[in-house]
């Protein structure tokens, strides 16, 4: 695990990179920003111009060595066809079960390493340790589609990544999806579910999601009233709450999205204390989501509209 | 000798007056916690009417039997989430309080504080590798991270104690330099384990800020047995710290074994600080200030300040977890931070009328 | 009070790592007596105090009326033998009857309270030290003689049978010096104390100790009544000092002498 440092040549060697890198960047060009349409939708039409949170990216000619740093731009470039063009993905993509997955850290990405890829499209969703510069400067095309703040937000990532692999027609085939689903699952539930407060939990140290965020707008979308709403005016929209005030709010519906991470289900909801006194666990209306279904902006949102939809109509 | 005696008896009479205001400054310390407790029952996220919590709370005496008048969810709410919440603060922060003010009698050194032998960044090391590793959040009724977050604090102390008598004996002055480089060590290994599972940064953060909102009974039931023999220990080592102050080679010569003495102190100080840490992540700042306002209160002597220490750190602690659940309800300022946002400037003005002083 | 105990000192010889600083040190003490240590700089004086005090790990044998201090438990060591240090450490915000207090620490279980008896005896001792009035004052407030009283009266305390004084006399003027050996010497006498100390003043030292012991090199080069011990030959060759020495009503005293040329004939 541990490489040993040998004499003084890595760090000359590191002190050099690091001035080219330096030069490089100073003379690339910086990212513009305004719309720039894709010129030339559906396939074969080269090159074409799609942009992301960087600014426009131009790319010549179809990629066939896509990297994703990203989990749900994984998920959308599987669903929309792309997955054949996809040479490597992070190590947090895990859907669809046969993506290749690799070592790549999203938190702590190393740019050579991606690199070593050689990859003609890097799709990214932070931009964490100066990455896209660093990719910038290796001249490596670099797409980042940041978190969804709502669904038009996520229907536009996936246009920009149908535009941007040569597959816009698929692309719009996975929207219309998943508009008619989310529109099915909404009409599906009765009326006087509409004001029904829900509880989402992000982890057992009470964190939540306030009706701002994404997986909030779906809530919203239900016409369910969020508890969280009450103190998102700390943490940018995912505030923590504490036990008195959730078991103080009585929420009738409560979305666990720790299943995964922390082993928290229905049951171990029950044990927490007072937690008995709560509508949601007296009722059963416990839905122990995926967290990665709950909490990631791709095709799967749909999935979650339709498991909330069965566990409001009981 | 008749004079003499009469002399004597005179100026015990003269003392006696002060030797009743120790007791008076415990007595007040006492009442202090107990309105503290109070006040963190009946403050809260959920506002509960304070009659009926004080009926409530009757009721639960046995052979008492009042109606309480809070519906099911607030019952459930003070019985199961508050109370414990507040009991569990008291004694958390009664325990660091005394163990700072024993490791402070213990080295001589009022900058110290019960985190200084490695038993933070054990506990820290611990409870992320925990989090970051194990595959299940508990082993039966105990949780895994409580555990390792306690073992990991005695570890980091026994391998501090281990380091500063192999390297020289038991000075002091040894053994701080021991727990600075063991606590170093274990704090970067720390770090390392965090940055390489990211993943659960969020969880290790919230755990190393101290946190007490998820308190329960269980909680309590866990840390009693460790924290209430180690604090009665402590109790009655106030005397023998008073001895220690006058150096290792007067103390010697007073007939005590300074490195004995050191050692059972330290020893009941970490078990302390470990089961305290254990339930309620590493608050800072309870440890360090709360003996020196102890000191303002009743003199340098420590058969008075560790039982001072012990009350007023119950009372603060149970003070600051109410600021930072009251704040920004219903979100919580973790608790650490509040306490730093007392200690500090506390500091601040100590330095400033000590230096003004001279 | 038991009175004063004899002390002696067989074959004693301590060092610092690889340096040794004591060599095969011979001292007797009679109980109720007064040997004061004299010697120049670095002939090792605190370390025969500390060596004999137990803190010092060093050869050969202590021994109080014929009992081996290495036998003894450390508390039965403490109601023998109490140490009056140079430079005693004095800790914060304590008051002067709570130092004095700690002085009873060998008699009574650690962590036990004060009794009755323990209050009386620091009472007394307070009296007798004249730090009555001082007793609820912090210690950091009192004056250098006063601190050198509250020291004393620890020590005394202890209810020892031999007390062990290194420089009680360093940091304080004549008028002070006095005042402290006149104390030592007083209470020596109403209790019978044998007194261990060690003088870098040579004068005070003929004056008021029975007896002097002349440390050079990490020996004893000269043991005896002060008058025998002090001579000029003797502070010529171990100082390196010109000194004549007058005999006085208590002792003798040692009168500098600034040069050969200028002295009268």
């Amino acid at each position: 695990m541990f490489r040993s440092t040998r004499s003084s040549r890595p760090p000359l060697v590191a002190l050099l990179l690091a001035l080219l890198l330096a030069l490089t960047a100073c003379g690339n060009s910086s990212a513009d920003d305004g719309s720039t349409e894709a010129s030339g939708s559906g396939d074969g039409q080269w090159p074409v111009t799609v942009t992301g949170d960087n600014g426009g990216l131009t790319l010549d000619a179809q990629p066939e060595n896509i990297v994703s740093m990203s989990a749900t731009a994984t998920e959308m470039l599987f669903a929309i066809g792309a997955g054949d063009q996809v040479e490597a993905v992070d190590s947090s993509s895990n859907y669809p079960e046969d993506v290749p997955a690799t070592d790549l850290s999203a938190f702590t990405p190393n740019a050579e390493a991606i690199a070593g890829y050689g990859p003609d499209l890097v799709v990214l969703s932070d931009d964490l340790n100066g990455i896209v510069d660093a990719l910038d400067a290796l001249q490596v095309p670099t797409l980042l589609l940041g978190a969804a703040a709502d669904l038009d937000d996520s229907y536009a990532q996936l246009e920009t990544l149908g535009d941007a692999t040569g597959h816009a027609d698929e692309a719009g085939e996975v929207i219309a999806d998943m508009q008619d689903r989310i529109k099915a699952a909404v009409a599906s539930v009765p009326q006087d579910v509409e004001g029904t407060r829900v509880y989402h939990e992000l982890d057992p140290t009470f964190y939540s999601a306030a009706s701002s965020t994404f997986i909030g707008g779906i809530y919203s979308l239900f016409g369910l009233e969020n508890i969280a709403d009450g103190a998102a005016d700390a943490s940018g929209g995912y505030p923590q709450l504490s036990a008195e005030y959730i078991v103080g709010q009585a929420p009738e519906l409560i979305v666990l999205a720790d299943t995964v991470c922390c082993d928290q289900s229905a049951e171990t909801l029950a044990q927490r204390p007072a937690f008995d006194t709560v509508p949601a666990v007296q009722t059963g209306r416990v839905l122990a989501a995926n967290d990665d279904i709950a909490s990631r902006w791709g095709p799967r949102v749909a999935d979650f509209a339709e498991q909330l939809a069965d566990v409001l109509k009981g | 000798m008749t004079a003499t005696a009469g002399r004597a008896r005179s100026d015990t009479a003269q003392q006696a007056p002060r030797r009743r205001r120790p007791g008076l400054v415990i007595a007040g310390a006492g009442l202090a916690l107990v309105v503290a407790l109070l006040a963190g029952i009946w403050v809260g996220a959920l506002p509960l009417p304070p009659g009926a919590v004080v009926g409530t709370l009757f009721d639960r005496l046995p052979g008492v039997d009042l109606s309480g008048g809070l519906s099911a969810t607030q019952e459930a709410v003070l019985l199961q989430l508050r109370l414990p919440r507040v009991l569990l603060a008291a004694l958390v922060g009664a325990g660091l309080a005394i163990s700072g003010a024993a490791y402070q009698g213990v080295f001589r050194n009022p900058l110290a504080d019960p985190y200084l032998l490695g038993a933070a960044a054990g506990a820290g090391l611990g409870a992320t590798l925990v989090i970051a590793y194990s595959p299940s959040q508990s082993l039966g009724p105990v949780g895994v991270v409580p555990l390792a977050a306690f073992v990991g604090a005695l570890v980091g102390v026994g391998c501090a104690l281990a380091l500063g008598t192999a390297a020289g004996g038991s000075h002091s002055a040894t053994l701080l330099l021991a727990g600075v480089a063991v606590a170093a060590f274990l704090a970067a290994a720390q770090t390392l384990v965090q940055q390489q599972n990211t993943d659960d940064l969020r969880e290790v953060y919230g755990w190393l800020l101290g946190q007490l909102g998820r308190a329960q009974w269980s909680d309590i039931a866990l840390v009693l047995p460790y924290l209430v023999p180690a604090c009665l220990v402590l109790l009655f080592s106030g005397r023998a710290l008073d001895v220690l102050a006058v150096g290792d080679d007067e103390a010697s010569a007073l007939g005590v074994h300074p490195g004995r003495l050191r050692l059972l102190v330290i020893l009941a100080a970490s078990m302390a600080t470990a089961a305290a840490v254990a339930v309620s992540g590493l608050i800072g700042f309870v440890g360090l200030v709360v003996p020196h306002i102890a000191r303002r209160l009743v003199g340098g002597a420590h058969a008075r300040v560790l039982p001072v220490s012990l009350l007023l750190g119950g009372g603060f602690l149970v003070l600051c977890d109410l600021v930072a659940r009251v704040v920004l309800a219903p979100a919580e300022l973790p608790i650490g931070v509040v306490t730093a946002f007392v200690g500090a400037p506390f500091f601040a003005g100590l330095l400033w009328v000590g230096a003004r002083r001279r | 009070m038991n009175g004063g105990a004899q002390v002696e000192v067989v074959g004693l010889s301590a060092g610092y790592g690889r340096r040794p600083v004591l060599e095969s040190i011979r001292l007797t003490v009679e109980p109720g007596g007064w040997l004061a240590i004299i010697g120049p700089n670095g002939s090792g004086k605190s370390t025969l105090l500390r060596s004999i005090l137990g803190f010092h790990p060093h050869q050969g044998l202590v021994r109080i009326d014929g009992v081996p201090t290495t036998g003894m438990h450390r508390r039965d060591r403490a109601r023998c033998l109490a140490y009056a240090p140079q430079t005693p450490v004095l800790p914060e915000g304590v008051t002067t009857i709570d130092y004095v207090a700690l002085g009873r620490t060998p008699h009574r279980p650690l962590l036990a309270a004060p009794r009755g008896i323990d209050r009386q005896v620091v009472a007394d001792v307070m009296d007798r030290l004249e730090l009555g009035a001082l007793a609820d004052r912090s210690l950091a407030t009192l004056s250098g003689g006063e601190q050198q009283r509250a020291v004393l009266a620890r020590a005394l305390a202890q209810q020892p049978r031999v007390l062990l004084l290194d420089e009680p006399t360093a940091s304080l003027d004549l008028g002070h010096a006095q005042q402290v050996l006149d104390l030592v010497d007083r209470l020596r006498r109403q209790d019978g104390l044998t007194v261990l100390s060690t003088l870098h003043d040579l004068t005070l030292a003929g004056q008021y100790a029975d007896r002097l012991a002349l440390l050079s090199d990490g020996r004893v080069v000269a043991e005896g009544a002060p008058a025998e011990v002090l001579t000029p030959a003797a502070l010529r060759l171990h100082y390196g000092a010109r000194a004549e020495v007058v005999v006085g009503p208590h002792g003798p005293a040692v009168l500098p002498v600034r040069s050969a040329n200028r002295s009268e004939a």
